[in-house]
């Protein structure tokens, strides 16, 4: 090589190098076996890792173990096809966080004949979380208005029945002047017929239509929560200790000792100290509060804990609104469960357990009533956090 | 006041709605009376003249709002009450006549025996105005 061309080689040389190190998304190459050839300065500013941590290491060191097979096709594919492919999964960060990642590899034969893949890899994660909460809203907003929709047209047809079922008792008894007219019109005695009634159960069968009424007449009115609109009624309060009774007010509930004994969990509280007072409807609040926590003590409950139950709830200012965490060290949930979990009626538990809307309705108190926000964070195997954000200037 | 003194009339488009109430109130005593729709209640409430009116809020036709000011209008001496399926807040209107957050009924009411006393209580109020 000639030093003219020698200067000209490394020019070039700098400027490709320059290029890729200082590119904001990650450059890489992965030889057939999946270990990282090359990995440019931007896996240490993006990552947290150091570069020598990735060459010579497989890539399934970083990646999310559910999608590892996801990244694998693509790569087997590249390779095949002899074709550029996406693929977006999640990545490890040194913080101990995962970072939702789009990687696109193309396969490439080195000067030394080898075939490697190549690629480029950014970061998604706010991206996909924006879409996130777009999606959610969209589909809370059309689930809901198909909820108080049906809500508003079952509500007449059980009132029927419900009422109905109280006129039969009614009718039957012997208080009431014009029921012992007519048995006497049509010669019966009503202590008889009464006597009959008891025997073959009917007054059981109409008082279970009652109840079994009452219990869809519940349900059905919690769906309305999603016909509201804004707030009214809300009140400046200490949310911290909104909080300590909502603890308090777990350790009681009678459903929760049924299954579960709420003083075997560690309750840590970590409020923040600088909290103003929080506009919110108190009630309301609580049941999203008592639902999240009945919620968390369940599931450490269904599931074989190898570490003492544990439920954290935090505060802290952030952006002018007050962020509310409620945190578990129970079992988890996987994507689609996280993905799904606010939709009325789904609910991961047994029939009968749970009607799946405690969820949901707590979306619509936050969401609508007071105009909040409500998120969900979780790693199957290490537990769950759920966010309330509550706006600081409110309507009360 | 016994419940035979009390008139009372119930608004509501559902045929069975209005059999069930009219049924258990009728068993107590009181002398009710239903109309389908707020139309054909504005034209019998003045003869009527009921100490108190239950309505429905959605009504095929004029509502159950513009229908209790309506009907205030010529019966002010009733109690109106306002008997709805879906979360309701009343109006400015209601308001101005008296009604409050009290006089709305959640539909399905689970125990009539509950109307009753809240008929029994309005139609006492009323009296006194």
């Amino acid at each position: 090589m000639s030093a003219k061309s020698a200067e000209i080689f490394f020019k070039s040389e700098s400027r490709y190098r320059t290029l890729v190190e200082n590119s904001c998304d990650i450059i890489f190459s992965l030889d057939t076996e999946g270990n990282f050839t090359f990995v440019s300065h931007a896996w240490k500013t993006v990552l947290g890792h150091d570069r020598g941590d990735a060459v010579g290491h497989n890539f399934r060191k970083f990646i999310h173990p559910e999608d590892i097979p996801r990244y694998e096709t693509s790569i087997m594919t590249a390779l095949q096809t002899n074709s550029a492919q996406e693929v977006t999964y999640r990545i490890h960060h040194a913080d101990g966080s995962w970072r939702w990642h789009t990687s696109r590899g193309t396969p490439h034969v080195d000067e030394n004949g080898v075939l490697t893949v190549i690629g480029m890899a950014y970061d998604v994660t706010e991206r996909l979380r924006i879409e996130e909460i777009m999606t959610q809203t969209e589909k809370m907003i059309m689930i809901s208005g198909m909820a108080a929709g049906m809500a508003h047209e079952i509500n007449n047809p059980l009132g029927a029945i419900l009422q109905h079922a109280q006129n039969i008792e009614r009718r039957v008894s012997t208080g009431i002047p014009a029921n012992l007219k007519a048995a006497a019109e049509v010669g019966v005695d009503l202590d008889l017929v009464r006597a009959y009634l008891q025997k073959r159960g009917i007054f059981d069968f109409i008082g279970h239509i009652r109840t079994a009424g009452m219990r869809a007449s519940v349900i059905i009115s919690n769906m309305l929560y999603f016909s509201r609109r804004s707030e009214s009624g809300a009140e400046y309060i200490d949310l911290s200790a909104l909080l300590d009774r909502v603890l308090e007010l777990a350790g009681t509930d009678y459903h929760l000792k049924k299954k579960y004994d709420f003083r075997r969990i560690d309750l840590q509280r970590d409020y923040a100290a600088d909290l103003p007072l929080v506009p919110l409807v108190v009630a309301e609040l609580e049941q999203v509060l008592l639902n999240i926590i009945h919620n968390a003590a369940q599931a450490m409950a269904g599931a074989a804990m190898r570490r003492e139950p544990r439920i954290t709830l935090r505060t802290r200012l952030s952006e002018g609104m007050v962020l509310i965490e409620i945190e578990d060290n129970g079992p988890g949930m996987d994507e689609a469960t996280r993905l799904r979990i606010f939709e009325p009626f789904f609910s991961t538990k047994e029939v009968g357990v749970s009607t799946g809307l405690g969820l949901s309705v707590a979306y619509a108190i936050v969401t609508k009533g007071h105009r909040g926000a409500i998120e969900v964070q979780s790693r199957p195997g290490e537990g769950s956090c759920f966010t309330v954000k509550l706006p600081l200037q409110g309507k009360a | 006041m016994h419940n035979a003194d009390i008139r009372v009339l119930l608004v509501d488009d559902e045929e069975i709605i209005r059999d069930c109430i009219t049924a258990y109130l009728e068993d107590e005593g009181f002398i009710v009376q239903s109309a389908a729709s707020a139309e054909e209640a504005l034209e019998t409430i003045a003869a009527i003249r009921p100490a108190v009116c239950i309505s429905d809020l959605r009504l095929t036709g004029m509502n159950g709002e513009r229908f209790i000011v309506k009907a205030h209008s010529l019966c002010p001496a009733t109690v109106y009450l306002l008997h709805t399926g879906t979360l309701y807040s009343l109006s400015d209107e209601l308001r101005e006549i008296g009604m409050t957050a009290d006089d709305v009924l959640l539909k399905p009411i689970h125990d009539l025996s509950k109307l009753v006393n809240k008929i029994k209580q309005s139609a006492a109020a009323g009296r006194t105005v």
